[in-house]
């Protein structure tokens, strides 16, 4: 069972996901579904501040998750770690396959396009120049933001620039995304989008954690995650 | 071509890219060890050399210092992408190694034909070393300093010293530049030797390379987790 985080089923039950951290690798149909992150144990400090306290997260193929919790309860450490930025203390994780990350904050080159940020991503990934835009450019499009601007990101507007980390944490179709807060400065139509998406990479079978403070979305989800405020409250809490 | 060169190749690009955008910090890199130059100039001597030079030695390391730290967040997600520390170091170095070069050819172009060194082409030579000492100087003080205030302060000091320090004192020799600045004096006067102060140069520059790449991976480096075994 989770330790350090509440987790609850979410009311719909007719997908057949919801089952509690800790629980068997099963849906609700009773084939078994492969988990593509465990985290189990997970502790961090920061100082003398315990910031996460043996927290265990599990996510299976096509469930997305919302990480929900007040300002400071971890979230963003939680995720970062998940996404091996962060070395935790204690606890491991597992992934089942390659992670696509994008962060709160937008950590781009400040004097690149997004073009050049979609070849060198690419690149990373063992793209070329060709596939890296025309992949990027068709994620980019999904989202309302044509690739025909030649903006440096520094000239490009918060909710853009976030699209364009979106798309970079999406362009080497990962298996895992993790999502910090991504529709930062989304329009009211894009960030309706955003969740039509959540479902899009569900069906895809990608395994989505999203953190967020939009509690009025969280039926879109297949569980919501709760980090406490501080671990010392862990016990007993529920939402 | 493998994957690594590929992607080396691509980080080096995009470090240009980012780097020639910043038209007013290439303007102040060109300027700054041109006013050290010229303040030293005016009273004439052979110290206008080293004070030209080192010069160039801040400003080509500040340039350094900032790509390194500047980027800091996006090198932890260029290595989640696939890229490698040495990847991302190479890429810089491929980028403001020849950039260095230009502007470090340039200079030294310029101080012969303005102050008539005895020996034009060693002390373009010994400018050039500056530059390639000042790559991997700014390197290694970005990759192990946490913030800019940090590096800045570390850059001030150490230029500083080396200006402000004989060249006889035991701190001068310690310093990175020593070897380059000796270079440069023999070129100014042609008097003393050229290899001890090339090979500690290029010794230098190596363990700077070094103490960035360790420092590097220990900064930016990305825990890659176990896989999860098949149900």
């Amino acid at each position: 069972m989770a330790r350090g985080c509440m987790i609850e089923p979410e009311p719909d039950g007719g997908r057949g996901r919801g089952a509690s951290v800790g629980g068997g690798p099963e849906s609700g149909a009773g084939e078994t579904v492969a988990h593509q992150l465990v985290a189990r144990g997970v502790s961090r400090r920061y100082g003398w501040t315990v910031v996460l306290d043996r927290v265990d997260l599990e996510v299976r193929a096509g469930e997305v998750v919302a990480l929900t919790g007040e300002n400071g309860a971890g979230k963003t450490t939680l995720l970062r770690i998940c996404a091996g930025l962060l070395r935790a203390h204690e606890g491991t994780v597992g992934v089942g396959g390659r992670i696509g990350y994008c962060p709160q904050a937008t950590g781009l080159f400040e004097l690149l396009t997004a073009e050049d940020h979609l070849v060198m991503f690419g690149r990373g990934a063992g793209m070329g120049r060709e596939e890296a835009l025309r992949r990027g450019r068709t994620i980019l499009a999904e989202f309302d933001y044509p690739l025909s601007e030649k903006l440096v990101t520094r000239d490009l507007s918060g909710g853009t620039r976030q699209k364009l980390n979106l798309a970079l944490a999406l362009l080497a179709d990962p298996s895992v995304l993790l999502l910090d807060e991504p529709y930062q400065g989304f329009d009211h139509g894009t960030y309706v989008n955003f969740w039509d998406h959540c479902e899009t990479w569900r069906r895809a079978g990608k395994a989505v954690v999203v953190v967020t403070h939009m509690l009025a979305e969280l039926d879109r989800v297949d569980r919501v995650v709760e980090l406490p405020a501080h671990p010392s409250r862990v016990v007993g809490r529920s939402r | 071509m493998t994957a690594a060169i590929r992607r080396v190749l691509t980080m080096g690009e995009m470090h240009g890219r980012d780097l020639l955008r910043h038209h007013v910090a290439i303007g102040l890199l060109i300027i700054l060890p041109l006013s050290f130059y010229a303040s030293s100039a005016s009273e004439g001597g052979d110290d206008a050399f080293v004070a030209g030079g080192v010069g160039m030695a801040f400003s080509i390391s500040g340039a350094t210092l900032f790509s390194v730290l500047s980027s800091r967040e996006v090198d932890q997600r260029l290595l989640l992408s696939g890229y490698r520390p040495f990847e991302l170091l190479l890429g810089r170095l491929l980028f403001l190694g020849p950039f260095g070069f230009v502007i470090a050819s340039g200079f030294a172009v310029l101080m012969s034909v303005v102050s008539h060194p005895e020996r034009p082409w060693l002390l373009g030579f010994a400018v050039v070393m500056v530059a390639f000492q000042a790559v991997p100087f700014g390197l290694a003080v970005g990759a192990a300093v946490p913030r800019e205030l940090e590096g800045t302060l570390v850059l001030i000091g150490v230029v500083g010293m080396q200006l402000a320090a004989s060249p006889d004192a035991l701190a001068s020799k310690l310093l990175p530049f020593y070897g380059a600045r000796q270079l440069i004096d023999v070129g100014a006067s042609s008097q003393g030797e050229i290899v001890g102060p090339l090979l500690l140069s290029l010794g230098y520059g190596f363990v700077l390379l070094v103490v960035a790449r360790l420092f590097l991976a220990r900064h930016i480096s990305i825990q890659r987790h176990g896989d999860i075994a098949p149900p």
